[in-house]
């Protein structure tokens, strides 16, 4: 039986080369990218950076079943006969790259925001429904695009949190592997978190910045009390009066009682405050996202100490004094004070993750490169993106590094990440393997 | 008023440019609340005039004299005969703000505007062009019960936390007549007219609010009892708590003073009623036109007024304003101030103080209407409004008599701290116009 198993093994053997080399050639005629599924891979002969300072210069990754198998230099890890070797000299394999703040597969238009919120034509053209979703999963509204998977792998991000971006209470976001388009086996946490932003409603309550904060606040008190009022009842329900099921707080209690993670949008530097006063107020397990205004509050940011995902977003908000002055200093602004609020924070020493949020594919990696000219060290940005954003998700068993027992997310590059001519050549998502290179390479 | 705001930004466009690059976010000049002040004409306001030097130590007046000596390292300024004054406060403005009104709903006191200030509105620096260093910035007038309004000091370039001034009156804005009522907007069809559409209508909404914060009083009085009690019921819930009614609470417990947007006689009568009938404080009325209509009844009430000079008429409820209010007004024993209500006019509020003269008070007394008058109604004077030892040192430095036509602010201090002055601007603005090639 063991003989015919063998026999059979290399049957199947000399058929997965036959494919594997028909896939590579008929990669190689067509630019566009090829997803793979192979049961195992050997990656042989790459510099590998396991983790952000951690470099085998000539390694071997074995990748099986979607899990790293096997990690280390090249002479101590043999190959299994059953794995596709990947002969990967020349390249770097980094751990895949994680953006926890995006708003992908989103299928909603760009909200307009007014210019004004106070502009009073403006208040008669919107609408007067509430746009409030705490309840909101976002998952369910989530259509996932291989041609969008496929550009963030060509920036390295192999890991996204996808949130929802309309109203205050924005609703409950999710972390998802970028292993194809099929949406459930890309689901890694539901929901993660629950998502605020400092924004308002338009034509009613609350149509300005104190209201949001007021709003928030009422919202949460109620939460409190409603969360109480049902305890008390569930426990002895002889003399209390049932209380009202109401959609809105029932949604927050996991948050507000339970201390799931609300991740704030923080606009600009006093929305960095308003988020820490409401955290502190009601003892959440804050998260601040975007805050790409940290640098200007960063003794704050720093007595803090809380999780901070920041966007390399380099637009002034606003309300800052960089906007108000004409296009001119906003333009200075923007490409020389706003990309140096990753190394502001490196300066400090406070942790921080890094994320497209904003951005697209194309712009995160020129803004990853633009932070880096301004001060933020190749390695505090890997860490930013890798095992910090892991950290924040709770997944840093998971993810995060190329580790014995991961999950194989894995990029290989020509050259170094981050570095202008640097291409991402081939991605492994929860062990999937997509080829990037092109013709000619 | 915005084209207006937009101009003056670009005046000060080059300035700020320059600010902001050279020196991140810290204030200029700074002399870290030390200084020495030598050879001024002192209008103290509370202590006469005076000629001589003013010595500031960690941001208070130390000394007040002549031929005063500053530890060294004191940064030295010669006035050279300039006028030296308090700085300027204004009563009522909007500036530093995101945002001003919470207009969807007519109740609104649960708004905080210390919850949106914003350091960087350039506004700040504006008023400090004209000798301003304290403002009370305030929700709008679109509902009957605003929100509570903030008092801050002008301190441009320094974070939002350090500007707001702790040791000020707590005050929540009321608002009456026109712009509650929404007399002066046009309705689109399938747009309900807001409640209250009448004069009649504003006062019921407030009494009615007032008594249900009352009623919301007892309600959290009763449950503290009871949970106070030896044997609590088993099944004692505490109260809904409701931002909105707790500030009216805290209105109604004396914590907080109102600051009623009113123009018209008869409705601030109604609000002193209303202020009789609750037991609550009322700060100041702002605008109060018709205010000499009944210095009897404020008087009584030892209810003072923040008013514009001489802007009357702009409006229907504007009508039989006259601008010998402040005046008169004065004249007759009532605690006056002269606000700007704008982040222009905030920059000449001293020019509106100077036109008093024209209308009956002394140069010293139309002083005070922007400088003690203002502290007392915001419950600082005890701080600032006057040149006295001790006091903090926010001061103002004119080439001519603040109440002439003919002067212009030349420096502002807040706390010993220099944020304004002109020479250093003119010299900083030269430098980057010649850096840009002599444009």
């Amino acid at each position: 039986m063991r003989a015919v198993s063998k026999k059979l093994k290399f049957k199947l053997g000399r058929l997965a080369l036959a494919l594997a080399l028909t896939a590579i050639f008929v990669a190689s005629l067509t630019p566009r990218a090829q997803a793979e599924v192979k049961p195992a891979y050997a990656l042989l002969n790459c510099r590998i950076v396991a983790a952000p300072g951690q470099t085998i210069e000539k390694g071997k990754i074995i990748v099986r079943d979607g899990l790293i198998e096997a990690v280390g230099p090249a002479e101590k890890i043999p190959v299994p006969p059953d794995a596709e070797v990947i002969e990967a000299s020349g390249l770097t394999a980094y751990p895949g790259l994680i953006s926890a703040h995006t708003n992908l597969f989103l299928d909603v238009k760009e909200q307009d925001q007014p210019q004004n919120p106070e502009d009073y034509f403006s208040s008669f053209l919107q609408p007067s429904e509430p746009q409030e979703y705490p309840d909101l999963l976002v998952l369910k509204g989530l259509k996932p695009k291989l041609t969008t998977v496929q550009a963030y792998h060509r920036a390295g991000i192999t890991t996204v949190v996808v949130a929802p971006n309309r109203g205050i209470f924005q609703g409950q976001s999710v972390v998802l592997n970028l292993n194809g388009e099929n949406l459930n086996p890309m689901v890694i946490k539901q929901p993660w978190a629950l998502h605020l932003n400092f924004t308002t409603e338009r034509g009613v309550y609350p149509s300005s910045l104190m209201g949001t904060v007021a709003f928030i606040r009422q919202k949460f008190y109620d939460t409190q009390h409603y969360a109480q009022h049902w305890k008390k009842y569930l426990a002895s329900p002889a003399g209390l009066k049932r209380p009202e099921y109401d959609p809105f707080l029932e949604a927050l209690v996991p948050f507000v009682v339970d201390k799931k993670p609300v991740v704030f949008q923080c606009n600009n530097q006093e929305d960095i405050k308003r988020a820490l006063k409401i955290i502190k107020e009601f003892q959440l397990n804050g998260i601040l996202t975007g805050a790409n205004e940290a640098w200007r509050v960063i003794e704050v940011i720093k007595q803090a100490r809380l999780p901070l995902l920041v966007s390399l977003d380099f637009r002034a908000p606003a309300t800052s004094l960089f906007a108000q002055q004409g296009e001119a200093a906003r333009k200075k602004a923007e490409s020389e004070l706003y990309p140096a609020n990753a190394a502001a924070l490196q300066k400090e020493n406070i942790s921080f993750a890094l994320t497209s949020f904003g951005l697209t594919d194309s712009s995160f990696l020129k803004n990853v490169q633009l932070a880096i000219k301004s001060g933020l060290s190749p390695e505090t940005a890997l860490r930013a993106l890798t095992v910090e954003p892991a950290r924040i998700l709770g997944l840093e068993k998971q993810l995060g590094t190329i580790e014995k027992g991961k999950i194989a997310n894995l990029i290989l590059t020509r050259g170094p990440l981050f570095e202008d001519k640097t291409k991402v050549v081939k991605v492994l998502v929860d062990g999937i393997l997509f080829n990037y290179e092109e013709k000619g390479q | 008023m915005n084209v207006r705001k937009i101009n003056l930004i670009k005046i000060n466009f080059l300035i700020l440019t320059l600010l902001v690059f050279l020196g991140s976010a810290v204030p200029l000049l700074q002399a870290g609340g030390n200084l020495l002040i030598k050879n001024a004409h002192l209008l103290t306001v509370t202590k006469g005039e005076l000629k001589g030097d003013v010595l500031i130590q960690n941001g208070l007046i130390k000394q007040i004299g002549e031929n005063l000596t500053a530890p060294a390292g004191t940064r030295v300024i010669e006035a050279n005969g300039r006028y030296l004054i308090p700085g300027i406060i204004d009563t009522h403005t909007h500036i530093a703000l995101s945002g001003t009104n919470e207009g969807t709903e007519a109740i609104t006191p649960e708004v905080n505007m210390a919850d949106v200030i914003n350091p960087d509105d350039t506004s700040i620096f504006t008023a400090l062009t004209g000798g301003v260093t304290m403002v009370h910035t305030m929700h709008g007038s679109a509902n009957p019960i605003g929100g509570v309004n903030v008092v801050l000091k002008l301190k441009w370039g320094k974070p939002s936390e350090e500007l707001i001034v702790k040791e000020a009156y707590p005050t929540l804005k009321f608002a009456l007549g026109e712009n509650v009522k929404q007399s002066n907007r046009i309705l689109l069809p399938g747009r309900p007219q807001r409640y209250p559409a009448t004069r009649m209508g504003a006062n019921a909404i407030i009494r009615r609010e007032l008594l249900r914060a009352k009623e919301y009083l007892a309600e959290w009085e009763r449950y503290e009892k009871l949970s106070r009690a030896k044997n609590p019921p088993a099944n004692l819930l505490p109260p809904r708590k409701d931002l909105r009614l707790e500030v009216l609470a805290d209105l109604l417990r004396g914590k907080l003073l109102a600051r009623c947007h009113a123009y018209v006689a008869t409705e601030m009568i109604e609000f002193l009623n209303l202020a009789k009938e609750f037991n609550f404080k009322i700060g100041a009325f702002e605008h109060a036109w018709e205010a000499y209509k009944i210095t009897d009844e404020l008087l009584a009430a030892g209810v003072g007024i923040s008013v514009f000079i001489d802007s009357w008429a702009y409006k229907m409820e504007a009508a039989e304003g006259i601008a010998y209010n402040a005046a008169y007004c004065t004249k007759r024993g009532l605690l006056v101030s002269i606000n700007s209500d704008s982040g222009e006019r905030i920059r000449r509020l001293f020019n509106e103080a100077g036109k008093a003269v024209k209308y009956g008070l002394t140069p010293d007394e139309a002083l005070k209407l922007i400088t003690i008058n203002a502290a007392k109604q915001l419950g600082v004077d005890k701080y600032v409004g006057s040149i006295e030892v001790g006091k903090q040192a926010d001061l103002a430095l004119f080439t001519e008599h603040p109440m002439s036509a003919y002067t212009r602010c030349d420096m502002t201090i807040i706390e010993g701290e220099v944020y304004f002055d002109r020479d250093e601007i003119i010299k900083e603005r030269e430098a980057a116009a010649a850096k840009k090639g002599g444009n």
